[in-house]
């Protein structure tokens, strides 16, 4: 007991400053948490809280069975198979050229480096206008691509089902890929020359010493962008809201699940309802995470 | 060698130079635009030179955006924000890098798995703990639920791990106690991964639109995201250039921290893997 005491009070400070923390996560987390499980099984309006009532598993059944929220799901499915890869090869590629040049000019490295960078740090609203805008039908690329005969008419992408994720998939990887470069070239960086250049010197060719030595080296860093992609991807809002508000645009092909959630929690008022999409689509992202970690940490 | 290697390099910066046209045109575009009149942007979308200059975008912003009250609130949340977690992210993060209790390595272990569980888990319970709570368009709203961030506290614990522990153990057969040597060892000793959390975290708050539109519900207490996506979800033909002009200000503070600050924040990413 006096041991025990002696211990506390030598952990004293370790405990205070721990306590932040633990009391931020009580508060805004397990209450939430606990919170919403309970809402799950309601019928709960925020704005007409006199009519809560229990209504069992009737929410989760509902959500199991909701043909928007699954089309939601789709719609990001497809938007992140493009994203995930078309992101992933331009990050890979722009980090090799700049590791090429990182024993060259200072001055040229650090400046590539920090230009690629500048979309990351750009706001999600402001890409999207700003990128919305140049693929317009009437914005500047469209406009030369009518001009020179590429394109008959303009395409109004935001109003064609088919185009709007793909379209918002490459906005968000014009947006992305400077980190992603930035990640695998710290990856790089941390890899022993002597191991290309013995290869170089047995005669390998480029493309050889790039995917037998240096890209499987990658796989912490790889392995850290794709748990991201599974837990961020699936969770785009922004994009999507900036584009169509809570509609989902047109046949609600730009319907994300977060975006569903949104609508149902604050145009609806659905707590209970959008209480429990929110479960579904954690437990299916915490699935694709651990999915993600398993595929790509079992070939070492 | 030497030769193929110089070739090899002057390759790599051709193609860096293309990939670099694509990446900041929209940069370029944004700006131009922002100098544009109405009708050049709306008959001339591909000619990128303002013909005439007009500082109609620019003047427009605080007629038809009240930009500086949407400065002003954004630099109020941010700015807190990232006060608070300076000081309890640090604070965490010396407990867990240099100080010795009971449970520590089971708290960080925890902590660590918390980093998987997502965002939208708690998105609906807490706006309606918050609704409930009379937090709806109150600043704290965005301010207090993120006081205190374990990805800050890990980069930070990741960082101090390297002070040597002679220098604290030195301290303390001097007398210090642990929040003496917080303040005059740690802290100092802190300051790069205490700018890189600084620079991340109010730029997260600034860049933040969810948040302000869950939160924050009249227009004068908006910040510079919503009050740019409202205008242009608002907006008459006629001032087009004022979007335009918007999202060069609302851009611009960022970008001058990152040109200054670059290396760190590159630094923040050039260390991250899952083993």
């Amino acid at each position: 007991m006096k041991d025990f005491l002696r211990t506390l009070k030598r952990s004293k400070w370790g405990y205070i400053f721990v306590a932040p923390w633990i009391v931020g996560f009580l508060v805004f987390s397990v209450y939430p948490l606990w919170l919403g499980i309970k809402m799950t099984f309601l019928n709960y309006n925020l704005v007409a809280p006199q009519s809560i009532k229990f209504i069992g598993f009737q929410n989760w059944i509902n959500g199991f069975t909701d043909p928007l929220f699954w089309k939601s799901l789709v719609n990001i499915l497809y938007n992140q198979a493009i994203f995930i890869i078309l992101t992933f090869f331009i990050a890979l590629l722009v980090a090799y050229l700049l590791f090429k040049i990182s024993n060259g000019n200072k001055f040229w490295n650090a400046f590539f480096r920090s230009a690629y960078f500048v979309p990351t740090i750009t706001s999600v609203v402001v890409v999207m206008l700003v990128l919305g805008n140049i693929t317009a039908p009437y914005g500047p690329i469209q406009t030369l691509l009518v001009k020179w005969h590429i394109l008959t008419q303009p395409i109004v992408w935001n109003l064609t089902p088919i185009l709007i994720m793909p379209v918002i998939a490459v906005i968000t990887s014009w947006m992305s890929f400077g980190i992603q470069a930035i990640i695998l070239l710290g990856g790089m960086g941390t890899i022993p020359t002597e191991f290309t250049e013995a290869a170089r010197i047995d005669g390998a060719k480029e493309g050889t010493i790039f995917w037998r030595i240096i890209f499987p080296l990658l796989r912490p860093q790889i392995v850290f962008i794709m748990v991201m992609n599974a837990i961020g991807g699936l969770q785009m809002f922004t994009q999507v809201y900036v584009n169509f508000g809570v509609t989902g645009g047109p046949d609600q092909a730009g319907m994300t699940p977060v975006l569903y959630i949104y609508s149902e929690g604050l145009s609806k008022f659905q707590m209970g309802y959008s209480s429990t999409l929110g479960f579904i689509l954690s437990i299916l992202i915490i699935i694709a995470t651990v999915a993600t970690l398993k595929v790509l940490q079992e070939r070492s | 060698m030497l030769k193929q290697e110089r070739n090899e390099r002057t390759r790599a910066y051709i193609f860096l130079s293309i990939g670099l046209i694509i990446t900041l045109y929209p940069f370029v575009l944004m700006v131009m635009s922002s100098f544009m009149t109405p009708s050049q942007l709306l008959n001339n979308p591909s000619m990128i030179i303002p013909m005439p200059w007009t500082w109609s975008g620019y003047t427009g912003l605080f007629k038809d955006l009240n930009i500086l009250l949407l400065f002003k609130n954004t630099i109020i949340i941010a700015g807190s924000v990232t006060l608070l977690n300076l000081f309890f992210d640090s604070l965490a993060a010396f407990a867990l890098a240099k100080l010795k209790f009971p449970g520590k390595n089971a708290l960080f272990g925890f902590m660590l798995f918390t980093l998987m569980i997502p965002g939208v888990l708690f998105f609906i319970p807490t706006y309606t703990m918050l609704y409930n709570w009379g937090w709806v368009n109150h600043y704290r709203a965005l301010i207090i639920p993120s006081f205190v961030q374990f990805y800050s506290i890990f980069l930070m614990k990741q960082f101090m791990e390297q002070i040597p522990d002679e220098v604290i153990e030195a301290a303390r057969i001097d007398g210090a106690s642990d929040p003496v040597i917080y303040a005059r060892i740690i802290v100092p000793m802190s300051i790069p991964v205490m700018a890189t959390i600084a620079i991340l975290t109010f730029m997260g708050a600034w860049n933040d639109f969810f948040g302000p539109l869950l939160y924050l519900r009249s227009p004068s207490m908006w910040t510079v995201q919503l009050g740019l996506q409202m205008f242009s979800s608002t907006i008459p033909g006629q001032n087009i250039q004022v979007l335009w002009a918007g999202e060069v200000v609302i851009t611009l503070p960022i970008l001058i921290v990152f040109l200054f600050l670059q290396k760190y924040f590159i630094r923040a990413f050039t260390n991250v893997s899952f083993k």
